[in-house]
């Protein structure tokens, strides 16, 4: 017996959003979990929520557009620079966490223009090398101007978010200790939160006009120009609003951590591990982004170290071989999965909803179902 | 009036001319083309045309005028915010935005929960400008002496009013030390074997040397703050100055070299097709239209993010307008798949849906029937009259004699880049300087 017809067409989001819902609620799964492994699941996916918001940001300038960026890490950096000058004791502004948001979002994206307005003119590999040079020209900016970023040390501490008081009592319903450094599940649906506001914005202009028109310059900038659409203006959207939450996720990790980290968090790894997330899901597609970050940021921040926390309870590695310890095999696991994937599936794991559309021709593609 | 007018257009590539002094006007409502053997600058015409390349010379007119991005205030006025912009980050740069921002912000902020006014940290960023000292305070009490950039530091005092006291004094010493004759109101004085600075007015002495050298050496010590602070000055003005100027010049450099793009061209109404076609491969039949419906569609990027309700009903409007466009073209049933995965005949129609899609009065068809069956391209005659009956003129570029000969109103022969014929059908199929071109001379013996 086959399932219902209606289940059949039932879109599978909501499904994963209840569980994204469900499981900090539960308690019980995290806390299995967490003795089972010795790290909290939870906290993590808050880290990749964050993170998945940088991807999105990486793939409207790649994916969307086709502008190759090596340095999104930089306008992370920013973002959580700009939270944290705005936000630190140390410092006499002491804006709320929305105000950070917005002007940390609002400096990446100002940041974005600043540095693709000149330059986006360029064809494609030469924007590749500039943002690249402008990723590490960030990071020892950040570095040097030690004033005002103290250095390598960072800024800290960032506070938490005010929670307005009316939320107090449904939180503690819902069994969360209203305060952010004890229940990591405020900081978890704060981040998953933006991540669906992002997503929804993101699918909305997917299917817009700008949308279009990105991957129209994608496809075929001459052809573009040759409609009307003015590619420089264009590009130069898609590089600030990618920017632009690229500042935001970096708000998010500033506020998350409590500290802006050093200037080396932000460095062309960052960059180069979101490009892989992308590449991996599927260059332009929401759904394939979301679990490209999913795969490597919790294969990096989840599977590796408890992999090497159960190396080292069994006993096979004795103190410091460090061929017996997972993490450093990690970038050869990453390399290894991107070659396999150009080789059996350039497309990527879920590719855009096109080349979706293509393989399964007999099903129309409606505006629902997109 | 014709609508589209080329003037004695040539277009050069280094050595090689490509199109030279070429002459046509096409007239509203009219099927004009362009036909000649291979390389003969057919292709090179239509890219003049739509603004890929500019003419080396000569002229293009649509309805009269010169398709340019006009030269408006708005042009101005970006030259001259970008210049502003790039003039002050410059500027930061030049006087130091770290030190600035110890200055300002760290100097007149004690820590968490301490008093900060905005116009004391602006009142220091004068200072900073104008190199004037500052007082920080030390571990145990102490106060220094700074200069405002914090790079040195002239006298440590016990307290504040001791170290305000000190840095009075040290900025009369250093207005003695500036350069020029000694102000009336100071002057050095020999007393006791001491070298003395002193101030007329004040009983006290400014500062005591044991030898004039001493003194000599301390004046010159301000002096060099002096100039240092004075060269800081400069370099922030002429990088002020430096920065306006690149940014304005780069944003007039770049509106002078883009106010002839394609877009400025297709927005005027001059749309085309591509020899090899040039669709968005993986986009949809029908985005590849809704693309070129770009300019009909209006809201910021905020009303798009959000999907307003008016923007919902633009975006219909548009979609039910793409399919008017495709079930014209006949690809109606197609809609939903990759523009990638048509048959080439239905590639080369939905080009010309796509060109339709941006409303233009004049079309440029390059080579629509390329590699169509004879059953196809008298098809496609159909096509092009009723894009003749929309009202709009077509500009064709065609080798399939069957197509020019079938459905031009007038003909233009292009041999090696130069106008060889024009006329009707049959004036150019009789023209023995077109047959000559296509058929070789006759030997003449």
């Amino acid at each position: 017996m086959s399932a219902p017809r209606w289940l059949d067409r039932m879109p599978a989001w909501p499904l994963y959003l209840a569980v994204l819902v469900a499981f900090p609620l539960l308690v019980y799964p995290n806390e299995v979990l967490f003795r089972w492994t010795g790290i909290s699941i939870g906290g993590q996916l808050t880290y990749i929520f964050i993170y998945a918001i940088l991807a999105l940001g990486l793939n409207v300038v790649v994916g969307y557009t086709g502008i190759l960026h090596l340095g999104i890490a930089a306008f992370f950096g920013i973002g959580a620079y700009v939270t944290g000058i705005l936000t630190v004791p140390a410092y006499p502004f002491g804006v709320g966490f929305v105000a950070a948001l917005v002007l940390s979002t609002g400096a990446a994206a100002l940041a974005g223009i600043l540095l693709g307005a000149p330059t986006l003119r360029l064809r494609g590999d030469y924007v590749a090398i500039v943002t690249l040079g402008f990723g590490e020209v960030t990071r020892f900016t950040l570095r040097n101007l030690e004033e005002i970023t103290a250095g390598t040390r960072g800024l800290n501490p960032v506070p938490p978010p005010q929670l307005p008081a009316f939320l107090e009592p449904p939180l503690r319903l819902l069994g969360i200790t209203p305060d952010w450094s004890l229940d990591y599940r405020l900081f978890y649906f704060l981040a998953l939160g933006l991540l669906l506001v992002v997503i929804w914005l993101l699918h909305n202009l997917e299917d817009s006009r700008l949308g279009r028109a990105w991957m129209a310059i994608r496809e075929d900038e001459l052809a573009a120009a040759c409609m009307g659409i003015n590619a420089s203006r264009v590009k130069l959207s898609a590089f600030a609003l990618g920017c632009g939450l690229a500042g935001m996720a970096g708000c998010l990790y500033a506020t998350v951590l409590a500290s802006t980290a050093g200037p080396d968090a932000f460095d062309f790894n960052r960059s180069v591990l979101m490009l892989c997330c992308i590449i991996l899901g599927g260059l332009g597609s929401l759904r394939g982004t979301l679990l490209g970050v999913l795969l490597l940021i919790g294969f990096d921040n989840v599977v590796a170290p408890v992999l090497d926390g159960f190396i080292q309870a069994s006993g096979i590695s004795s103190g410091d071989n460090r061929f017996l310890t997972f993490s450093n095999w990690k970038l050869m696991i990453f390399g290894l999965a991107l070659i396999l994937m150009m080789r059996f599936r350039p497309e990527g794991l879920l590719p855009s909803r096109q080349i979706e559309a293509e393989m399964h021709t007999p099903q129309p593609l409606t505006e629902e179902t997109a | 009036m014709s609508l589209l007018e080329l003037d004695k257009v040539t277009v050069r590539f280094g050595g090689l001319t490509a199109v030279e002094d070429v002459d046509c006007a096409v007239r509203e409502r009219e099927i004009y083309s362009i036909i000649g053997p291979n390389g003969a600058g057919k292709t090179t015409v239509f890219n003049v045309i739509t603004g890929i390349y500019d003419p080396s010379s000569g002229q293009i007119r649509f309805r009269g005028r010169a398709l340019e991005r006009a030269f408006t205030w708005k042009v101005v006025a970006a030259a001259v915010a970008i210049g502003l912009a790039t003039g002050l980050a410059a500027a930061l740069l030049a006087v130091n935005v770290d030190a600035l921002w110890r200055a300002t912000i760290k100097r007149n902020y004690a820590g968490p929960g301490a008093d900060f006014s905005y116009r004391a940290a602006i009142h220091d960023a004068w200072g900073y400008w104008q190199g004037a000292l500052a007082l920080e305070p030390m571990r145990g009490g102490r106060w220094a002496v700074r200069t405002a950039d914090g790079r040195q530091t002239l006298a440590y005092a016990p307290s504040r009013d001791e170290a305000e006291r000190t840095r009075e004094s040290l900025r009369q010493l250093i207005d003695v030390a500036r350069p020029g004759p000694i102000r009336s109101t100071t002057y050095l004085e020999e007393r006791d074997g001491e070298f003395v600075i002193r101030n007329k007015d004040d009983t006290d002495d400014l500062a005591t040397f044991d030898s004039a050298e001493d003194r000599q050496s301390a004046l010159d010590r301000y002096r060099s703050l002096d100039r240092a602070a004075a060269a800081r000055r400069r370099n922030a003005w002429l990088a002020l100055l430096g920065g306006m100027v690149v940014g304005a010049a780069g944003t007039l450099a770049v509106w002078y070299r883009a106010r002839r793009t394609p877009e400025v061209i297709s927005l005027a109404g001059v749309a085309r097709t591509f020899q090899n076609i040039r669709l968005f491969q993986n986009m949809s039949v029908l985005e590849n239209v809704l693309v070129a419906m770009d300019r009909r569609l209006h809201g910021g990027v905020l009303r798009m993010a959000i999907r307003t309700p008016g923007i919902r009903r633009q975006e219909r409007e548009a979609r039910a307008k793409a399919r008017e466009l495709l079930d014209f073209v006949g690809l109606a049933h197609r809609e939903q798949h990759l523009a990638a995965n048509l048959a080439y005949g239905e590639q080369r129609r939905l080009e010309i849906a796509r060109a339709l899609a941006t409303e233009p009065q004049v079309i440029l068809l390059d080579e629509p029937a390329a590699g169509m069956n004879p059953a196809e391209s008298s098809e496609l005659n159909g096509l092009i009259e009723q894009i003749r009956d929309r009202g709009l003129a077509v500009l064709l570029i065609e080798h399939h004699m069957s197509v020019v000969m079938g459905i031009s109103d007038r003909i233009a022969v292009l041999e090696y880049g130069t106008k060889i014929a024009e006329g009707t059908p049959e004036q150019v199929r009789t023209d023995p300087k077109v047959i000559a071109a296509y058929l070789g001379d006759e030997e003449v013996s």
